[in-house]
Order: C-alpha cells, then structure tokens, then sequence
C-alpha cells in the first residue's frame, strides 16, 4: 500500500498543497463572477475533470488504456445514489467517500484477472465492462430503481450561503453557485492527492512500468500489482467523479452512463494532454463549456440544433478532434507549452557559452 | 434444443466478426474497435440502396463492396501513421473512428431502428405438430455464415495471395526482401475483414434485431471476448469461440438468470483467461511480463 502513503507525504506536499490550495481559492472566487449558467456547467466539468484525471494516471504514467470509466463512474454514481437515496442526511463528504472505495473495489474485481491482459485486450475487457454496466441497472431495478432511476437532493445549499444573495431568483443562483464551488473543492482536494501520486516513489515506479517493464521487474517492481493498483486508483477517482456528477444532478439514471461517455472522456483526456494535471484541468473545462462551442458551431455552419445532424454535432467534432490529435498531437493542448518556453528561453548564445566552460 | 439452436445461430454471427477482428489483428496488430461501426455504416449504405428499389442481394453486394472501400481507406488513412508508435494510439484513434461513425449514422440516418425485409421467413419449421426451433432464415443465416468462413479459409490456405497475406503477417521482413509488397498486404487484410464483417452486419439487420447506429456495440463486444477466448491469432478459435459465447449467452439467458446475461460474456472471458491465458486455441507462446 505504498501508493496510500504517498499520498500524504511529507517533503513536497507543501509546495503542492499551497498550487492547489491558491487554484482552488481562484476558481472559487470565479465562481461568483459567473453567471449561474455558467456555475453549474462548471460543476459538471470539475466532476468530469476527476474522471479524466484518473484515466490520465492510468494511461500516462500506467501506460494502460480503460475504455470502462464510465461504467467505474457509473458503479459510483449507484454506490452514492443509493447510499442517498435511503440516507438523505448523510454528510456529502461520507457519500462521496463510499462512493470512492465502491470505485475502486469494482475496479479491483475487474482488474483482478485482467492484469495478465495488455493493450488491446485490456481495453476491449473494459470496454465489456461498460457495455454490461447499463442492462444491469435495467434489470436490478429493486436497487437501482431501472429505467427510471434514482432521485435524492444531498447538494441542498445550507442557509448561511443564501444569505449572500438576493433578488427574485435567490435560490437558484446559490443553488448553482453552492454546487459549483463544492465540485470544484471536491476537484481541488483530489487533484492535491494525484499531485502527490504523481511525483511520488509509486509514480515514478508507475512511468518505469510503462517504459520498460523488464527493467521495472528487475528493480523490484512487482508488475502485476503496480498495474493493478494503478487501475483501482483510476477506477476510485471514476467512481468518485460519477458521484458527484449524479449528485449535481440530483439523480442517477442507466442511460447517464453510456459507453459514449468513456469515448468522450478518452476525448478530452487526449485533448487535455496525456498524463497531466493540466490536461485533466483542460478536459474538464472543454467539456464544461462543450455545450457552447457546439451550439456555437451549429449557428456558424446554419446547422439547426435540434436536427439530427445538430444533435450528434457533438459527438462528430469530438472524435474528429480525438483522431487528428492522437495522429497530429498526440501530446494535446498541454504540450502547446513547448513552443511557448522556446520563445522565451535564454539565446542559445549565452547557453552555448555555459556549455563549453 | 431451441437453446442450441438459438446460441448457434447468434454465435456463428459472432465467429464472423471475431474472425474479422482476428485478420486486422494477424496482419497489423491492431485490434479495430471501430470494425462494427465500419459495417454498420456499410449496411446503412446498402439499405438505402434497397429504398431506391434494388433487392436483397444488390443490398448484400454494395454493402460489401463498401464495407472493403471503408475498410482499405481507414488502414491507408488512419492506421498506416501509427505502425511503430505505442500499443495505445492506435486504440484510441480507431476508438475515435468508432465515435465518429455512430454520430455520423445518427446524424444522416436518425437513431430509430430500421429492419432490411428479410430474404427468407423467420417462422419456425413444424414437423408432425411440433416447433424445430430452425426457420429458413437461421439456415440462411448459418449456411451464408459458414460459406463466408470456408472461403476465407481457402484464399488463406489455397492462393497465392493467401500465402503473400500469411507470409508478410509472420515475417514481414522477409517476406519484403522475397519480393512481396507487405504494406499492399496489410491494406487487403483490412479490405478483407471489413467486406466479412458487413457481411455479418447485414445479416444482423436482416434479422428481429434490425439496425440502428449503435447496433454493432453489443455484436463487437461479445465477438471481440469470442476473438479473446480463441486467442485473437487463430481463426479457428475465433470461430469456436463466437459458438462458445453464443451458446453460452443463451444458456445464461435460459437456466440462470436474464438480469446477470449482459456480464455472462465477461465471465466466460475471465473463466477462459483463468484457465489458458494465451487463449484456447493458440499455439504461439505468452509474452511474458
């Protein structure tokens, strides 16, 4: 269990917690700026950008690939909706905390026989996965409540924040401003843990993994349960993401999950940028707004937004965008910086002068 | 008995798409998520074909042809980029593709479903009163099914492309110096899989199931664990495994429980992992890691 550990570790934590902490403050205070609109499509993305954050471990620094995130964020969205649905006053941070280990023990089963699997088999496992995921909420309908879901309100704005609004529709914009600010502090504290994870003894095993696993083999890394363990961390942090994704939503129904969501968080992980904070930050933000910029694209091109064709806009740019990335990019939006630290690098002269002394 | 019959006609359309799936995977390691939503789109093509008034077997043959155009350009287009690079580039583009066609479909053709008439009846045969559980539908569709399997078996076994396509999959360098254009190889196993797997697409829309742009998701997961099952090298196990899961699916279906059916194939796979790693009907050895 050395990954639990590192994710408190003392030396550099500091640093880390003190980014996170000043992002966190920033996004919060942007949160009132926005209009309610805006907040609450920001909570959604905050929730996504867990997801993606866990599948950017996975395949960053696992060198993994899950096509079955959704069904991990859907198994967590059951875990917590089922938890609130019967426990209305449970603390948010207990739900979303069951729904974490309820994540991560589903991966746990699921990545149990599939560490002998790589690559392809891996990812066509998972993608059975989240195949199975929505007939199964069908049909055990006693739990799940089948087609038409679950419904509880645990995300009820406490009376001390409405009293920083007023006007006709005060409690719809603390309503909205409340669950954006909350996801985005639930996004704050897990991005501080993967932070840790990351330049932690287990993150820089995880890369060993990934580069060359008969090195990793020889320095002690046992490589079934490096994979293993970086898979139930990606699948805690899906079914922590689904939680609060259903929890803003304030229900939890099969169809939320489709396998065309784990194709879109695919999307905005490679968009993002592979196996960084960044990227994960940035995915969740594109799909945050991704609403806008189709219904932008749809009345550039005069497409009608409620056509067939303006109904799947969505889907078509983002795997255009997913394809021309992964052939182009495949380092995404994140690896734009590289030009940019170009431009603003010390002249090579200079260099070149401390080089030859 | 009418388990039997109904796990083997669904399965042998299962052996069709794993053995597609196990020709891309021979020739350029590229496991193609996007292979049912290729046929898929093909079949969409085909069926607009018969609104415009051709017939059945027009529809079979332009969804065919298609399905190997669509099936030659994404190899050329999509893939050829990716040889050299990591295991997961390609996966996530083809995931992509995937993506891309469903949304496409969607778009042009709606998300209803639509059923193409079928050729034959689907009522079942009576004899002396009682239901065989066969119509002459399953007969079409099996029969077709194993005509498919033999003839892919004998350009394997019998041409001379089939010994180019055998040659530049297990030993591409050599098989370049001896004067065989293994990249022109690598585009036809792609054609080749594509044109059988919008031949299973196309039976699936002529059946009860019908077509609609997500269809093939189902089809391709069951026949990708039927690919897995058998090893994803051999054709053989593909075949075996596609019954295996057909079978198995139904049984499931029919003894068990129907709530726990959508995880059966996920349980085979696991049960088949657990007792041969490398796949049932393997030769070659395990990497290890």
């Amino acid at each position: 269990m050395d990954w639990l550990r590192s994710l408190t570790r003392q030396e550099t934590t500091h640093s880390r917690f003190v980014g996170m902490l000043f992002l966190t403050v920033l996004t919060l205070v942007i949160t009132i700026f926005l209009p309610p609109v805006a907040d609450s499509e920001l909570a959604g993305g905050a929730a996504i950008a867990i997801v993606v954050l866990g599948l950017s471990w996975l395949t960053g620094w696992s060198g993994q690939i899950s096509l079955g995130n959704s069904g991990f964020m859907a198994v967590g969205a059951y875990a917590a909706g089922i938890w609130a649905h019967h426990h209305a006053s449970t603390p948010l941070v207990f739900t979303l905390f069951l729904a974490l280990v309820v994540g991560g023990i589903s991966g746990l089963i699921i990545a149990v026989p599939s560490t002998r699997l790589r690559g392809p088999y891996l990812a066509g496992m998972t993608l059975a996965f989240s195949a199975a995921v929505t007939p199964i909420a069908q049909n055990f309908t006693s739990m799940t409540g089948g087609e038409g879901g679950l419904f509880f309100n645990s995300l009820a704005t406490p009376k001390w924040f409405l009293h920083f609004f007023s006007g006709p529709y005060a409690a719809i914009n603390a309503s909205a401003q409340w669950s954006a600010d909350l996801a985005v502090v639930v996004a704050g504290v897990m991005f501080f843990f993967m932070a840790n994870l990351f330049h932690s003894r287990t993150g820089r095993a995880m890369r060993l993994v990934r580069d060359n696993d008969v090195a990793a083999e020889l320095m002690g890394v046992n490589l079934a349960r490096a994979r293993t363990s970086a898979f139930v961390v990606s699948a805690a942090f899906a079914g922590l993401g689904g939680a609060l994704y259903s929890l803003l939503q304030a229900s939890v129904r099969p169809e939320t999950f489709p396998i065309g969501l784990s194709i879109t968080l695919l999307t905005l992980m490679v968009l993002g940028g592979i196996g960084t904070l960044s990227g994960a930050v940035i995915g969740g933000i594109i799909y945050a707004f991704s609403e806008n910029l189709v219904a932008h694209v749809n009345s550039l091109t005069g497409v009608n937004p409620v056509s067939n064709v303006g109904a799947n806009m969505q889907g078509m740019i983002f795997s255009v965008l997913l394809i021309l990335t992964m052939l182009f990019a495949p380092r995404g939006i994140v690896s734009l910086k590289y030009p940019l630290q170009r431009l603003f690098r010390a002249r090579p002269l200079s260099r070149g002068a401390k080089e030859v002394h | 008995m009418h388990n039997i019959f109904a796990g083997l006609s669904q399965g042998i359309i299962y052996s069709l798409v794993a053995l597609s799936l196990v020709i891309i995977w021979q020739s350029t390691h590229v496991l193609n998520f996007a292979q049912g939503a290729m046929a898929m789109i093909a079949t969409y093509i085909g069926m607009t074909e018969i609104d415009r008034g051709v017939g059945y077997w027009w529809c079979v043959i332009i969804s065919v042809m298609v399905g190997m155009a669509l099936g030659g350009v994404t190899e050329r287009v999509l893939i050829r980029p990716l040889y050299g690079k990591p295991e997961i580039n390609p996966i996530v583009v083809m995931v992509g593709f995937l993506g891309f066609l469903e949304a496409l479909a969607a778009a042009i053709w709606t998300s209803t479903t639509r059923n193409i008439a079928e050729p034959f009846s689907q009522i079942y045969f009576k004899s002396n009163g009682h239901l065989v559980f066969l119509s002459s539908f399953v007969i079409f569709q099996i029969v077709l099914a194993i005509v498919i399997m033999l003839s892919v078996a004998a350009l394997f076994r019998f041409t001379k492309l089939g010994l180019q396509l055998r040659a530049s999959a297990l030993a591409p360098e050599v098989s370049r110096l001896l004067g065989v254009r293994v990249s022109r190889m690598l585009t036809i196993g792609w054609i080749l899989s594509a044109g059988v797997g919008a031949i299973a697409a196309v039976i699936i829309a002529s059946g009860n199931f019908g077509l609609f742009p997500t269809n093939m998701d189902g089809i391709f997961v069951a026949s990708f664990i039927a690919a897995a099952v058998g090893g994803l090298e051999s054709p053989l196990g593909a075949v075996a495994g596609g019954l295996i899961i057909g079978l198995g699916e139904q049984f499931i279906l029919a003894y068990w429980s129907p709530d726990v059916a959508p995880l059966g194939g996920i349980i085979i796979l696991v049960i088949a992992l657990m007792i041969r790693p490398q796949g049932l009907f393997t030769k070659t050895t395990i990497r290890r890691v």
